[in-house]
């Protein structure tokens, strides 16, 4: 499997919102401003990179050798946990404005399924080290860049005049399924 | 008696998950291609979602403030990890379609939501009947969306032929697509609902739940987006 | 200090309590998971390779010592005979282990059929290993090693996919090495006439 397929794999054709279900609820409720959705965007791409590295490493050198594979999701889930803690006070001590710009969408994060479920994709297809930080990263990529495009189309839907019933989080799904729609044009180009 | 009652039917109607309160939208999208699937996530969800808020109940004295967040993910992860265990045992054709969202239930917002805002503040019984009002009400949310998306993608119902050879299956409704669309439009339709009553009773239309992560208990807790 | 106590003592009283549940659960399904894994991941080609059979050979198989490691044996049994075994190898193929069934008659030790268990290959090319085309060259020959005819031996690589085809032919004479060393330790009563 070489690099290119698998990072235009991740971005496009198995788009991790729009074709893999994942991280639906950052999508839908993030993505009102591009700002907020820019934010919330790097934030995943940076802690999903991070957790899938650690949560490969867990797995290949603890839970493997003592045969504890089945402990696979709880593992995770606290790595993923105690890492988002640790980064935030991290940034907050070291990297202020970087801080002040992520910061409130990192506690977020914990309940964010795409992060936890890159994780878990890199195990089941097996990835290398490298092959985990590629994949995640592109993953991340992918999620940030259907957020801000909903972001984008949702600033100027709020101009329009739509039926109440419609407004909100229902044109925001509908809006979605019309984006994965389009998508759906690269099934087929990398697997 | 009265107070059980009410906790228990909240979920079934007036706080519907993930109907009127927007939460854990990835499995609603993801395994509901059809009915068999949704009922299948639900009853795994009421089986986390109950146990889980019954462990935190009975826990929520001697659990300190500040470390509460973690004892529920644990306590949530250990129920998952028991399901991911049963399923594999008792129905392994139903947890390889279900794949990646099994152990993805930890980080449904409903679990650690209803933990957070109700079960580690009210006496077990009434969390019970919460958990399992929450979690019948989800499973059966589920199974309306598996079935609608079935009965258009496959034109069948829990497996059931429905229509004759004429029915050119609607292959748009199984895809991601089609979930999403078909969400947005149940959702509006809950609104539309709503909005009519409100009407009647000579209230004013309104916009209806926003999916805000507010609505999930953790994160009400930090600062708002 | 006391409240850092407090939490420490907590936490790792849930997570004990928590990993304790989970052990003896674990415990308790283990033997059912690894059926129900083996009947829905080994047991399609086993059923391709034993269409006859009139046992469950998931249920059946037993384990057979080999050079330390053990080797997963399914007997598959026609009118309380021991008609024939299988044997699963692997080979490595473009995108992991290719997980290939064996079947052998137990009378004359020739190769009765093969099933693709699992793999991991590219959709429309490697993936093509599990058609019928493919898979039937190597029914009924004699249990001995074979080659692509590429490599001067008799079975027809796939198109656009030697590799994958490569793996299969090496899966199979792993297998048909596995057989030869194990076949004089079958346990006595798949021969013995009322067996189950």
């Amino acid at each position: 499997m070489d690099y290119f397929t698998l990072v235009i794999a991740a971005i496009f054709v198995n788009n991790i919102v729009l074709a893999q279900y994942l991280g639906n609820c950052p999508f839908i409720g993030t993505s009102k401003e591009s700002g907020v959705a820019i934010g919330m965007g790097l934030a995943v791409v940076f802690v999903a990179t991070m957790a899938a590295a650690i949560t490969w490493c867990v797995q290949r050198f603890l839970l493997v050798p003592f045969d504890l594979a089945y402990l696979q999701t709880i593992t995770f889930i606290l790595v993923i946990a105690s890492l988002v803690q640790f980064v935030e006070m991290f940034l907050k001590k070291a990297v202020p404005p970087l801080y002040k710009s992520l910061g409130i969408f990192l506690p977020l994060i914990t309940t964010n399924c795409a992060v936890l479920g890159i994780a878990i994709i890199c195990q089941r297809e097996e990835y290398t080290l490298l092959q985990t930080i590629i994949f995640s990263i592109a993953s991340g990529a992918g999620f940030m860049l259907a957020l801000v495009v909903l972001a984008s189309i949702r600033e100027r839907l709020d101009l329009a005049r739509v039926p109440t019933s419609l407004r909100g989080t229902p044109l925001a799904l509908i809006m979605a399924g019309l984006m994965s729609l389009a998508f759906f044009a690269f099934k087929g180009m990398a697997s | 008696m009265n107070r059980l009652w009410k906790e228990f039917s909240k979920g079934l109607w007036k706080d519907l998950p993930p109907f009127k309160i927007v939460l854990g939208l990835c499995p609603v999208l993801a395994v509901t291609k059809t009915a068999y699937n949704g009922l299948g996530m639900g009853l795994a969800v009421i089986f986390v979602l109950t146990l889980s808020n019954l462990l935190v109940s009975l826990l929520r004295k001697a659990i300190p403030a500040k470390v509460r967040i973690a004892c529920f993910i644990v306590v949530a992860a250990s129920l998952v990890v028991c399901v991911e265990l049963l399923m594999q045992a008792y129905a392994y054709p139903l947890y390889l379609q279900l794949g990646i969202f099994v152990p993805l239930i930890v980080v449904n917002c409903i679990i650690l939501g209803r933990a957070e805002a109700f079960a580690s503040k009210n006496p077990t019984h009434l969390a019970v009947a919460d958990g399992l009002g929450m979690g019948i009400g989800f499973a059966l949310s589920l199974t309306f969306l598996g079935s609608v998306r079935e009965m258009f993608g496959y034109g069948t119902w829990f497996g059931m032929e429905l229509a004759g050879d004429w029915y050119e299956p609607f292959a748009f409704m199984i895809e991601a697509p089609g979930a999403f669309v078909c969400l947005g439009l149940v959702l509006a339709g809950m609104n539309a609902l709503t909005n009519w009553q409100r009407r009647t009773r000579g209230l004013e239309a309104i916009e209806g739940p926003i999916h805000d992560c507010k609505t999930c208990g953790l994160c009400a807790t930090k600062p708002r987006i | 200090m006391r409240e850092a106590l407090r939490m420490i003592l907590v936490l790792s009283l849930i997570c004990g309590l928590s990993g304790l549940t989970l052990a003896a659960v674990r415990q308790a399904t283990g033997p059912r998971i690894e059926e129900q894994v083996l009947t829905y991941v080994q047991g399609p080609a086993l059923n391709q390779i034993f269409a006859n059979a009139d046992n469950n050979p998931v249920l059946d198989r037993v384990a057979i010592d080999l050079d330390g490691e053990a080797v997963t044996v399914f007997p598959a049994m026609v009118d309380g005979q021991l008609a024939g075994v299988a044997i699963e190898a692997f080979g490595r193929g473009y995108g992991g282990d290719i997980g290939v069934m064996v079947g052998f008659a137990t009378a004359d030790g020739s190769i009765t059929g093969i099933g693709i268990t699992t793999l991991k290959e590219t959709p429309g090319l490697g993936s093509r290993v599990v058609e019928p085309e493919f898979r039937e060259q190597f029914g009924s020959r004699p249990g001995q090693d074979m080659a692509l005819q590429s490599q001067g031996g008799d079975i027809a690589a796939i198109a656009g996919a030697t590799l994958s085809s490569a793996a299969t032919v090496a899966a199979v004479n792993e297998a048909i090495r596995m057989y030869s060393r194990i076949k004089d330790r079958f346990p006595k009563r798949w021969s013995d006439q009322d067996t189950p």
